[in-house]
């Protein structure tokens, strides 16, 4: 496959992530985007749910692709910028496939849900039985389209599972108000043993 | 080929008594201006330019095709540039208070016939945007499609966005603060004392052609020092020697010549008077207010924000800027910040950067 197929089908799989998240968030509301990359989620909600969002990353060529966008984005990392606002300020905090990139996840959700009234996490689970059985019959981490690279080009990541963050939620009192849990294929809706048969998690939360 | 603009200078006459924010006017002053492109037919593409403390109306351009030197944004600022004149039209004028043609201190006072000096009256950000709005009324445009300026231009661009917020619609501020820090104040007044305390400065009234030289050009070498960075200069200069005459205390390493023509060639176009003034207004500036709240008064701000700093700046440092922003998020409003990785320290902002000019070009036409 080119990486510009892998692009695409990423891009493809993004989308769906959007449709959910964009069911959840109320019209008008005001959004930080965490790891906002491109702006295209932000887009996307200011043209659906009209929402005033803020970006946040700390690549210039996607800070870039934000003002394009016209996308209000402050370059940052996301453990000071969360610091940087008073309680209740945002109706909803947004972290889609970000997470797993944090270097102080707990404490960062954690504070997120100072800042905002809600949070919604979207992230690749980890659990999904592709990387179990890869990893128990070849002993070999995943590589397809969702993880195109070997773990020497691959940038640092804390991957998880679906019940490992179920956990987390659980032990700090963390309400989970609603859960998407989508199939291999990151669109179609997936109840059954999720924790080994979803590739792609969204939840929404609250205190 | 030679494709700069060629460029005129022009004068903008306020016929009527201006009054200074701390006190004070004077009966009518002058603006030195000039603009490139054209203005469209509704005027909603004017772009004004505000320049720093020692910068003055030529950003851009050539007056004669034999000047050796464009404008100080003539990388910026031009056809097909980040600033592009095809599609805006841009202006640029020397402040209120400013000596490269516009009405400040070495002026001539009409009631006196001399020039004003210390009668001039105490300068601040907020007067040089005021006498701004009247030139941009007298050209016919009631709302800028964008405000854009540095280091001190930055001051006066984020001044425009709380005075007049119904008039601009975009605001890029770089490598500039919402409030001079205690570093900032304590260069300004080395240089402040380094006039002051010239035999030739006279308490101000010294003669047009003969003034504080000496203080001038050490103010201007210690602050040209605080324009560029550690790195900037060992990759400029490094330890790099000039053939000495061998005096004791002559000019040994490349720098010291620098900074010395540096200081030299200020002299020769800068008065010492309007650099006390500049500076003052410079330390003045706060825009927290009484409240110490910049959100409260970013409440105000009508126009869309762009802050950039940059990473070597330690004169305006990246913090500076980001607070500007951060303070403008609260306050609810479209803001953004960027920080540019380069090594040359304040007037990193002035150099060649292809990041910068694709900052300043997207959010100009976003």
């Amino acid at each position: 496959m080119t990486q510009a197929e892998a692009e695409f089908l990423l891009a493809k799989r993004q989308a769906a992530d959007f449709s959910i998240i964009d069911e959840w968030i109320e019209p008008k509301s005001r959004i930080l985007d965490l790891g906002c990359g491109d702006g295209e989620l932000l887009s996307y909600l200011k043209t659906e749910k009209q929402v005033f969002g803020i970006g946040v990353d700390n690549d210039i060529n996607k800070i870039k692709s934000c003002i394009q966008s016209n996308i209000p984005v402050y370059q940052g990392e996301i453990q000071d910028t969360i610091q940087l606002f008073p309680d209740d300020f945002f109706d909803c905090i947004v972290f889609s496939r970000t997470v797993d990139q944090l270097s102080t996840p707990g404490s960062i959700l954690r504070e997120s849900l100072r800042i905002g009234k809600r949070l919604i996490v979207g992230f690749i689970n980890h659990g999904f039985w592709v990387n179990r059985l890869n990893f128990t019959l070849k002993g070999q981490r995943t590589i397809n389209t969702v993880f195109p690279d070997s773990w020497h080009d691959s940038r640092k990541a804390n991957p998880f599972s679906l019940a490992e963050f179920e956990k987390f939620c659980s032990v700090y009192n963390i309400k989970i108000q609603r859960r998407c849990c989508l199939g291999a294929d990151w669109k179609k809706t997936c109840n059954i043993l999720p924790n080994f048969f979803s590739g792609y998690v969204i939840y929404d939360l609250s205190l | 080929m030679d494709d700069s603009l060629l460029v005129v200078a022009k004068d903008f006459i306020h016929k009527g008594s201006f009054s200074f924010e701390k006190g004070g006017e004077i009966p009518s002053f002058n603006l030195r201006y000039e603009t490139y492109g054209t203005l469209n037919e509704n005027a909603s593409n004017a772009i004004l330019i505000c320049h720093a403390l020692s910068g003055d109306h030529h950003c851009a351009g050539k007056y004669a095709p034999e000047d050796k030197k464009n404008g100080w944004w003539d990388n910026v600022i031009g056809p097909h540039k980040a600033i592009d004149t095809n599609q805006y039209f841009v202006i640029c004028s020397n402040c209120i208070g400013g000596c490269q043609g516009s009405t400040g201190p070495s002026s001539t006072n009409e009631s006196t016939g001399q020039n004003y000096n210390l009668d001039f009256p105490a300068l601040t950000i907020q007067d040089m945007v005021r006498a701004q709005k009247l030139l941009i009324e007298h050209l016919g445009i009631e709302v800028l499609h964008g405000v854009v300026g540095g280091s001190m231009g930055g001051m006066l661009t984020l001044q425009w966005s709380i005075t007049f917020p119904s008039s601009v619609r975009k605001i890029i501020a770089l490598a500039t603060t919402a409030r001079q820090s205690a570093q900032a104040i304590a260069f300004n007044e080395v240089g402040r004392s380094a006039i002051i305390q010239d035999p030739c400065w006279e308490n101000g009234s010294y003669d047009s052609n003969k003034g504080p030289e000496v203080g001038l050009a050490i103010a201007r070498m210690m602050a040209h020092i605080t324009y560029l960075s550690d790195k900037g200069m060992d990759f400029k200069f490094g330890r790099n020697r000039r053939k000495s005459t061998g005096e004791l205390f002559d000019v040994e390493f490349e720098v010291e010549s620098y900074l010395r023509y540096q200081g030299q060639s200020f002299v020769n176009r800068f008065d010492a008077n309007t650099y006390l003034y500049l500076t003052k207004a410079l330390d003045r500036f706060d825009l927290y207010g009484e409240d110490n709240s910049l959100e409260k008064v970013f409440s105000k701000m009508e126009a869309k924000a762009l802050v950039i700093g940059f990473t070597s700046d330690w004169l305006f440092p990246p913090n500076q800027n980001r607070s500007i922003v951060e303070a403008m998020l609260r306050a609810g409003k479209h803001a953004t910040y960027t920080e540019l990785q380069m090594d040359l320290g304040h007037d990193s902002f002035l150099v060649d950067a292809p990041d910068l000019y694709d900052l300043l070009k997207h959010f100009l036409s976003s």
